[in-house]
């Protein structure tokens, strides 16, 4: 597997597995936010003072310790909020060494804010679209099968809008 | 840039690591097993409304005797009290429905009314039975004010078995599990009041 498809099967994994419902996809999304962020400034700091060997090993070390001092703190003032992120949670330390390992960190920070901005848009809207779809009666949107579907036409309607077709 | 050096940053960094996390979580454990319990004890007594009781009901179970009912068993039995009165009776009832046991808290006031029902567990089919463990549930509220003999014991049973309730529509055995459970727990009540209320309870 290469590096860009091992980073959008983890992406993929919360934006399917943790948008049943917007108050999830947000939580999640924070808790990326809160992981990247801190993460970012730690490794900025430590590049230097490391052989690029242990890049990876480092990132893992920092990666696992934020990850769960961030879950712990989230456990503790709002436990029902983490409990609907499920183990959505722990696999954002997994994310941020596969953001490092492919260079993520070290893009220019402009281009890391709106990526960022961008997963949060696609992961809340995702979450509001299959709560409301659900509400109205389709069960099927809130399940992993639905989820899948909505992305699918969510990309299909994106490609049609953004390259439209040259008349021949 | 030499290797005892990074080695030397690895190591610190492993070291705060493991350090900042152990006391984040000494830190956070007593605060979240509070909301644990709260969130526990919400799960199980939302039966009752907020300001009805200043006690901990879970916190002192009662002992109960007899608790194999004609289609039910009782797991358990609470005290809700305010200002030293009880003001309900919490039974948790389990009974068979479906697809599996059916957990349920039946709360009762000291007349022997019904305040109201909840499911807690359940294997029920989903879209069809399940619709029991929906809170609140519009179906088990019209068991709320109804006490052993209101209606009489004949009446306590669906339409469908010349009873006098509605049914959750496409799920009769669950629903029949239901009403047997909260008749079957008034009833209790009904006999062994004196012991549940308790002689200083009133």
């Amino acid at each position: 597997m290469t590096r860009s498809s091992l980073l959008n099967a983890l992406m993929l994994t919360p934006l399917i597995g943790a948008t049943y419902s917007w108050k999830t996809a947000l939580g999640v999304w924070l808790m990326f936010v809160a992981a990247n962020s801190a993460f970012g400034l730690a490794m900025a700091g430590l590049r230097g003072r490391l052989v690029p060997a242990s890049h990876l090993l480092a990132a893992v070390l920092l990666a696992a310790t934020l990850t769960s001092c961030l879950q712990l703190a989230m456990q503790a003032w709002a436990l029902q909020w983490h409990q609907q992120l499920g183990l959505y949670s722990g696999l954002i330390a997994l994310q941020c060494v596969v953001l490092e390992h492919s260079g993520f960190h070290q893009r220019p920070w402009r281009e890391r804010l709106l990526q960022g901005a961008v997963f949060g848009l696609l992961m809340v809207g995702l979450g509001v679209l299959r709560e409301l779809l659900g509400e109205s009666g389709l069960r099927l949107a809130t399940l992993a099968p639905g989820g899948f579907i909505l992305l699918g036409l969510l990309v299909a309607a994106w490609q049609a809008w953004a390259r439209p077709t040259s008349s021949n | 840039m030499n290797r005892t050096a990074s080695f030397a940053t690895l190591a610190l960094l492993a070291a705060l690591g493991t350090g900042i996390t152990w006391l984040v979580q000494q830190a956070a454990a007593p605060r979240i097993a509070e909301q644990q319990r709260v969130l526990d004890s919400r799960h199980l007594l939302d039966v009752l409304a907020p300001g009805s009781y200043d006690n901990q009901p879970l916190q002192q179970p009662l002992r109960l005797a007899d608790v194999q009912l004609d289609h039910s068993t009782l797991l358990g039995g609470y005290r809700a009290m305010r200002s030293g009165r009880v003001t309900a009776l919490l039974l948790r009832s389990q009974t068979l429905g479906y697809a599996g046991s059916i957990d349920l808290m039946i709360a009762i006031n000291p007349d022997g009314r019904l305040l109201g029902v909840k499911a807690l567990k359940h294997s029920e089919t989903p879209g069809l039975g399940a619709h029991i463990a929906d809170w609140p549930q519009g179906w088990l509220q019209v068991f709320a004010g109804r006490s052993r003999a209101d209606p009489a014991d004949t009446g306590w049973a669906l339409k469908k078995d010349q009873g006098q309730f509605d049914q959750i529509a496409g799920a009769t055995i669950t629903s029949r599990a239901a009403i047997n459970a909260v008749h079957d727990a008034l009833s209790y009540f009904d006999e062994h009041r004196q012991v549940l209320i308790g002689v200083d309870g009133q």
